[in-house]
This record gives C-alpha cells, sequence and structure tokens, in this order.
C-alpha cells in the first residue's frame, strides 16, 4: 500500500472533515484572513475564535502570553490571558460567511461564548444562520476578565448542563461541549454535557498555570502592569496530562461522544497518540504559535506514511486503539521482571549512566575511570531505566526481560548492627499473586 | 572596518543563546574529560554544568577562581587540542565549543557587573613578580587571593607580556584584556611598569630589598636569528619587534613601510603566522612564508595555516633561507635560499631538510621578517642564583616552581620555552600555592 491510497477523511457527530487537523478556538483562527491561509496550508477545518454577542466589551490584556522555555528549546509551554474574540459580531459572521462560500469543503466549527441565558442562544443562532456547520462551547476558559464565565462555568456542572440544553434548543447543527482540565474528574462535567443535549466532547482548554516570575519585580507574567494572574498554560508540556483526560472520556460507558482531542499536539506522533486514546480529531493552537500553519503538512504526510507501514486505510481504524491496553496500575503482572542490558561497543563514553545510577537507582554501575565506560552489575539493576533516559546513544541501553527465578539483590542496610535498637513490630506479608 | 580598526579589534564572541544552545548539547559527562583535559584546571564540565542549570554567575566564578585569565584562555587557547580534543559530544556530532562558552562566560560577568573577586584579608608578607605575562598575572593573582602585597614588574609600558605585545590585536584586543586585568587591580597586584629588572643577580636585589619572595617569568623576548651575530640590515625586522610594533600601534608607521611591498616572513610557528596575516592586512602587495621544512611539518595550528592561505600568502615551503642581499645603501632587496629535500628523521622525529646542492636562488623582497624562534633575553641573566639548562631556560621543579635557590621561583616560557598561555597560567598558579605554602611556615 503506498501513502497516496490513504484517506485522512474522518466523520466527526456527522460532519465530514477531509482530515482530522483542526485549528482551535484561539488567536491562529481569529478572522476569515488567518482561516483561509490555514486551508490553503492544509488544515481539514477550523473552530473559529470565540464569538461573543457584543453586549460585554471584550479587551484583551497587554502583553497577553509568556513562555515557558527549556534550556535552548523554545516555548516547551506557552501562558496566555487572551480573551474570546474582541471583533464585532458582524465582522465575525461576515468572515464565517466568506469562508463557507471559498471553502465549502472545510467545516467550520464556531466557538461561541454567553453571559446569560440568551446570550448563549443568541450567538449560536447567529453562528449557525451565517454558515457554522458545528458549534463548540466554550466552557472552559480559564481566565475570563468577566467574572463567573469561561471555566467558572465549566466547573459549575449544572450551569453546564443548562447552557447547553438552551444552546441545543435554538440550532440544528451539531453542538460540541469544550471542557476545562481544571477540575478532578474530568468525566463528570463531560456527562452533564451530554445530558443536555452535547453531541460531541472537545478537551482540553488551557491549564491553569504561572510560568515565570519576574526575578526583579517578582510579578508573575505575562506582567499587566503590574499584575499577573493564573491563566491558561498550554503546548507540549502539558500533553501527558491532556491525552489522560481523552482517555478517561473516552472509557468512560456514560459517556459515549465522540472526541476532539487538544492539548500540546505539534506531530504527527502527538496526533496518532490522541487518535489511539479515542480522539476523532484534533485541535492545535501552540505549535502554530511556535511554527504557523505549515506543521500541518508534516502532520499529514508523517500521518499518512505511517499508516502506509501499518497497512491501515482510515483513520477510524486507529480510534481508541491503545484503551483497551491501558488499566488501572492493578492489573500489572508483578511476576515479571525485567533489568537493563548495555551494549558496550556504541558507548561513548559520558558516564551520565552512572550518574544517575548512583544517585536516583540502584547503585548498580561501576565506573572504570581508564577506558570510561560504565559496568553492569546486572543483580542490582532495579530496571528502572533511568540510565536509557539519559544516555545520548540511541539504542545502547535497552530492557531485557529476566528469567522467572531470576533475584534482584536487596538494597544494602548501611549498619546492620543497629537491628538491637529497631524498636517495630513486622506485619505479616499480603501475597501480590492473584 | 578600517585596517585601523582591525588591527584593534577581535572578532566578537558567541553571545547569550548560541552559548546556551552549546550548554544544552553538553553530556554533563561523569569525571568530565575535557576539565582532566585542561593544564589549567579551569574546569569545563563544572562550568557549563553550571551554564546549563541557570547558574551563570556561578558558572563564571568557577572559571575565574580557577584561572584568572580565563577571558584570555577562552580567546586564545588551540581548545581543539586540549579540552574539546577529548570532548565526550564528539561521538555522537562535534565538540562542545568550549572555548567560545568561556569566552562567553568571562564577557557576560564584565557585561552584567559580576566581581568574582574582593580583596582578601591582608598579609604582610611582600612578594615579587617580574614579569606580566600569563605566568606572573596569575601568580600574582593567586597570591593577592590569599592577602599577600604583590608587585609585578612589567618592562614595557602596560603589563601582559606575550598576550599585550606578542599577539596581534586581531587575536586578542587590549579592550578584552583591560577588563580581565582589572580583577588583578581589585584583588590590590600593584604594577611597576617600564620597570626591567635585570643583569646579574637581580632576583637576590629583590629579595635584600624586603620581597619575601620572587617569582620569575619573564618570558622569552630573545631571537634567534637566521645569521648569528649583530646584524643592521635595513629592512629586516625580528617577528618580536614586528609585532610589538603593532601592539604599540605603530601599525600606520608600519603600514607605510609595508604597503605595496613585497614581504618574507621565514618560520612556520604561530607567531611566523601571526606575522604573514599583520603583513597582508597591512596591505603588502606580496606575502611570502618561507619554510625549510614541509607544510605539514609546520608547528602552527592548522587553522592558522590555512587562515594564511586563504589571505593570499604564498608558501615557499622546503627553502632554507641563507643570507640577505642588500641594495648599495644597507637595506635588504633579495633573501638568498636554497631548496631542500626531506631526509632521515631527526631528533625530534620529524624529517630533516636537506639542502640541495647547486639550488641557490634569490627571491626579490623589500621587508623580511625572522620568526624563526624565541629564546631568553640575552640582556638579562639569571645566574648564580638560579641555574640555568643550556637553552638558558631557568631550571624548576615542576611540582612547585621552585627554582635552584630558595625563595625564586619561575615559571612560563623562561621554563618550558616557547608554550600556551594555559601551561602559562597553570605555572603561575603552582608557583603561587608553593610561595603561600613556604611563607606561611616561615
Amino acid at each position: 500500500m503506498t501513502a497516496k491510497n490513504i484517506d485522512l477523511s474522518v466523520d466527526f457527530a456527522g460532519v465530514k472533515f477531509k482530515n482530522p487537523f483542526l485549528l482551535s478556538s484561539s488567536p491562529v483562527s481569529n478572522s476569515a484572513e488567518m482561516v483561509a491561509q490555514s486551508f490553503e496550508a492544509g488544515w481539514g477545518g477550523v473552530v473559529y475564535k470565540t464569538l461573543a454577542s457584543g453586549r460585554w466589551p471584550i479587551v484583551h490584556p497587554s502583553p497577553r502570553m509568556n513562555p515557558y522555555h527549556y534550556g535552548s528549546t523554545k516555548m516547551m509551554g506557552l501562558q496566555n490571558v487572551e480573551q474570546i474574540s474582541d471583533r464585532p459580531l458582524k465582522d465575525n459572521l461576515l468572515d464565517l460567511l466568506y469562508l463557507k462560500k471559498n471553502y465549502p469543503d472545510h467545516p467550520i466549527v464556531a466557538s461561541v461564548m454567553g453571559f446569560s441565558t440568551e446570550d448563549w442562544q443568541y450567538v449560536a443562532k447567529a453562528a449557525e444562520d451565517n454558515g457554522a456547520d458545528m458549534l463548540e462551547l466554550n466552557f472552559s476558559c480559564p481566565h475570563m476578565t468577566i467574572e463567573g464565565s469561561g471555566h467558572k462555568v465549566g466547573q459549575a456542572f449544572q450551569l453546564l448542563e443548562g447552557f447547553t440544553e438552551a444552546v441545543k434548543k435554538v440550532v440544528n447543527i451539531p453542538v460540541m461541549a469544550k471542557m476545562t482540565p481544571n477540575i478532578t474528574d474530568i468525566t463528570e462535567p463531560a456527562v452533564f454535557a451530554k445530558k443536555g443535549g452535547a453531541d460531541a466532547i472537545s478537551a482540553v482548554n488551557t491549564f491553569q498555570g504561572i510560568s515565570e516570575i519576574g526575578r526583579d519585580d517578582w510579578i508573575p507574567k505575562p506582567n499587566i502592569f503590574g499584575v499577573g494572574a493564573e491563566s491558561g498554560y498550554s503546548g507540549p508540556a502539558i500533553k501527558p496530562i491532556a491525552l489522560h483526560f481523552i482517555a478517561d472520556m473516552a472509557k468512560c460507558k456514560d459517556l459515549g461522544l465522540p472526541l476532539s482531542g487538544i492539548g500540546g499536539i505539534e506531530t504527527w506522533v502527538d496526533v496518532l497518540e490522541y487518535l489511539l486514546v479515542g480522539a476523532t480529531t484534533v485541535q492545535v493552537t501552540t505549535g502554530i504559535i511556535h511554527y504557523g500553519y505549515r506543521i500541518v503538512e508534516d502532520m499529514a504526510e508523517g500521518l499518512r506514511d505511517y499508516m502506509a507501514f501499518k497497512g491501515i486505510t482510515r483513520v477510524s481504524e486507529l480510534i481508541g486503539k491503545a484503551l483497551p491496553n491501558l488499566q488501572e496500575t492493578d492489573h500489572f503482572d508483578l511476576e515479571r521482571q525485567g533489568r537493563a542490558e548495555y551494549n558496550y561497543d556504541i558507548c561513548i563514553g559520558c558516564g551520565q549512566c552512572y550518574i544517575v545510577c548512583n544517585d536516583a537507582a540502584g547503585q548498580a554501575l561501576e565506573w572504570d575511570s581508564e577506558t570510561r565506560r560504565p559496568k553492569l552489575i546486572e543483580d542490582k539493576c532495579l530496571g528502572c531505566m533511568i540510565c536509557s533516559f539519559v544516555c545520548p546513544v540511541p539504542g545502547l541501553i535497552s530492557f531485557k526481560e529476566m528469567p522467572r527465578e531470576w533475584n534482584r539483590n536487596e538494597t544494602v542496610v548501611m549498619d546492620p548492627g543497629l537491628e538491637k535498637e529497631l524498636r517495630y513490630q513486622p506485619f505479616e506479608k499480603v501475597d501480590l499473586k492473584r | 572596518m578600517s585596517d585601523t580598526e582591525y588591527f584593534q579589534e577581535m572578532e566578537k564572541g558567541i553571545g547569550l543563546a548560541h552559548a546556551i544552545a552549546e550548554a544544552d548539547r553538553c553530556l554533563l559527562c561523569y569525571d568530565a574529560p575535557c576539565s582532566k583535559a585542561c593544564p589549567a584546571e579551569t574546569d569545563p564540565g563544572t562550568f557549563i554544568r553550571k551554564l546549563r542549570l541557570r547558574n551563570i554567575t556561578g558558572a563564571i566564578r568557577t572559571i575565574k577562581e580557577n584561572n584568572i585569565l580565563g577571558g584570555a584562555c577562552g580567546v586564545l587557547c588551540p581548545t581543539s587540542k586540549l579540552c574539546e580534543k577529548e570532548c565526550s559530544a564528539t561521538g555522537i556530532s562535534r565538540p562542545i565549543e568550549i572555548g567560545g562558552i568561556q569566552r562567553f562566560l568571562v564577557e557576560y560577568g564584565w557585561q552584567i557587573g559580576f566581581k568574582v573577586f574582593e580583596k582578601a584579608k591582608e598579609r604582610k608578607e611582600k612578594v615579587a613578580v617580574v614579569g606580566s605575562g600569563p605566568a606572573g598575572l596569575s601568580c600574582a593573582g593567586e597570591l593577592a587571593k590569599q592577602g599577600f602585597q604583590v608587585t609585578v614588574f612589567a618592562e614595557r609600558s602596560e603589563p601582559g607580556g606575550v598576550i599585550r605585545y606578542g599577539v596581534p590585536a586581531y587575536r586578542f584586543d587590549k579592550k578584552f584584556f583591560k577588563n580581565e586585568l582589572q580583577d588583578l587591580y581589585d584583588l590590590g597586584v600593584q604594577f611597576q611598569c617600564n620597570t626591567k629588572i635585570e643583569g646579574k643577580a637581580g632576583s637576590e636585589k629583590l629579595l635584600n630589598d624586603g620581597y619575601k619572595a620572587v617569582f620569575l617569568s619573564p618570558g622569552l623576548w630573545g631571537t634567534q636569528r637566521l645569521i648569528p651575530g649583530p646584524q643592521n640590515i635595513q629592512g629586516v625586522f625580528i617577528s618580536s619587534d614586528f609585532l610589538a610594533a603593532l601592539r604599540e600601534e605603530r601599525f600606520e608607521e608600519l603600514g607605510k613601510q609595508i604597503k605595496g611591498k613585497t614581504v618574507a616572513v621565514i618560520g612556520g610557528g604561530s607567531v611566523a603566522m601571526d606575522c604573514v596575516e599583520s603583513a597582508s592586512k597591512l596591505g603588502a602587495k606580496d606575502v611570502y612564508l618561507v619554510y625549510r621544512r614541509s607544510f605539514a611539518q609546520m608547528p602552527a595550528e592548522e587553522d592558522e595555516r590555512l587562515e594564511a592561505l586563504r589571505l593570499g600568502v604564498h608558501f615557499l615551503v622546503l627553502n632554507q633561507p641563507v643570507d640577505y642581499l642588500t641594495d648599495s645603501s644597507g637595506k635588504v632587496n633579495a633573501l638568498k635560499l636554497i631548496r631542500t629535500q626531506l631526509g632521515e628523521s631527526d631528533a625530534s622525529g620529524r624529517r630533516k631538510p636537506v639542502e640541495l646542492k647547486g639550488s641557490e636562488w634569490e627571491l626579490n623582497v623589500d621587508i623580511v621578517v625572522e620568526a624563526i624562534g624565541q629564546k631568553p633575553d640575552e640582556a638579562v641573566d639569571w645566574s648564580p642564583a638560579v641555574k640555568l639548562d643550556k637553552k638558558g631556560l631557568i631550571v624548576a621543579e615542576a611540582e612547585t616552581g621552585q627554582a635552584s635557590s630558595k625563595m625564586i621561583f619561575a615559571g612560563g616560557d623562561i621554563v618550558r620555552g616557547p608554550a600556551l598561555v594555559v601551561e602559562a597560567v597553570q605555572d603561575g598558579k603552582v608557583a603561587a600555592r608553593a610561595i603561600a605554602k613556604a611563607l606561611s611556615k616561615a
């Protein structure tokens, strides 16, 4: 099979997208001019920046973002206090009409937010009437300057259900509810949204975070003229946590709605992981803020080639495929144990493995300072594999399962002579075998 | 950049982003091989780790406490033969730019006004340091850190010796050096410039004047000559005079002599390369590098040789200069050469150039610079208190720098012969420790 035959299209809550890659509702989908460029670059659809009725003025704080760099790696994370669209509703609706007319095969999901039941209904209806193929209800912006909105609604489940229901009453297009991660169990609000009539769930919006504090003035950033705020943190740094929220919803039997995955997506590998834990579409902002719309070319090409290698023709064949392998930790087979295996032939002698094994693991390495090579004392190895995480040579350290009769050495007690001073009554051991 | 500026300033070093990117690439080795390879124990393994962990002031402190000329070494060290040669990252791609990081950190400290040193609790003992090159400055700094009253005697009008007067400014400039020197002033080191300690028994005289110890690091300011004995041929320079003239900002005067002329430089070491490069940049019409052995045998670093080629210098290898021809006014107008062929290996392990009979020829020249090796200044004689070897170098113990006379120590080129700045720094440190120990016992 060649990559050319691969069809990346997906059906999401009854709407057909040519690929699962969507802009999320954010600065990157602020106008038709921008969205049109993204469609030209290859994005399959857009969740257009959140529309509001205009009854309450929307003003973006200045400055509105702050990066979290890691060494010379730029933007591991990004914090923002950007608000929903500050453009007049009319201008946004004109832009929706423009996109509908010029890009009829690119579905438009309009993100909307209201500040009362009537307000929600007004904006939702306006979006539907001007070309939106689907709605996304913004229950999740963590830094709205208008009190009681955004994720405050997403954290108040009855409200969220009520607003969903109200919107559903006035529109015919599918309605997706966008969840906040600033909560303990995401399946709870998701199920409330379903009860309100939501057809799909998107998650996650940004995490409340503090990316940096000014070292001279002690003002958290972004520094809005002397004031910082806990606000929306996004980017690759939060991807593992976002994936967990998607997986939880995908496994939730009471939910059973299609999911749109959001959080730290930059590459086709990120997309694949979202699909494997149950997302049907994915949405991207921080990746575009970092690299531009062009990243979609690599997402599409990479995913197609991967599917060709795997002999998979439809994206739907990947959705949720990792879920059966994702279990509670009490399902682990603790009888099976392994250790690190070293291929000394390709070692370059940096010794980082030796440092971390000594300071953070089982002291299972010896160091030959003449040859600058580590040597594994196999029976002391914890199999934690941190040595392989710091090793700069790919494939040098691998995990090897050991026979069941293999016994790892117990960690040494510094002074067994202290036993006479020991005061404690040992428990009987619980048998872990089931 | 005008010619004048070119001769006053060196190129900019790497910046913060580049340094951090390099620190990110560093493998932060256990028992770091780069640190082991530094002759002056500057400890790149530690200062790069500190940079990586955003402890940038700590990184600067590590460099400067270990090597008070850390900035100079970051610029001048042949790192590809030292720390970077041992870098483990070479096994992945290429070595970390250690010299570049080191220079960056030192300059960054100046930029943010970070001071590593504060004046130590004073001790009453006075120590004299003869010569203000890298060995002398290092020794002075180390002793001053321990509170000793240190006076450095410098022969020329400013301190620095070979790094002030012996390398062209485009390799190591005055502005940079001034910043580095500030640490020594801050530590309370006294400089007595325009003062030559010479003649017999100069070091004993210092001891009699109340200095409790003397460190000798005058460097090598004498020069081997093509034709032994006194000569006064117009248009023939020795390399140390030629380079010092540039550093004393007499380059305009020198430029007038060289612009549009044919210049021949004799020698194959780093100093010869500095001379050909300078002559090229001063606008010589043709610059010849005359060397009796082969290109591959030249002691100069490969990048220096390639830079000279890039500047259009004509390399006349396998040619032995034998004599000067002069016009009626006594001015040189040709260099007499004889072609050579490599024969058997000599004591240094290199194949010896053998002159080809009957192959003499004459190269028309206007200016000749001899860069055929430095030796001790003949006007200075440290004996008999200080034992010399047959080359006139001071005999000193490697572990302490102790010369043959009590409380007289020595280091740098005057002990090692032509050596690296970083080696001289280490000599100064080693001797300072020995001096402090001896004075604490007394």
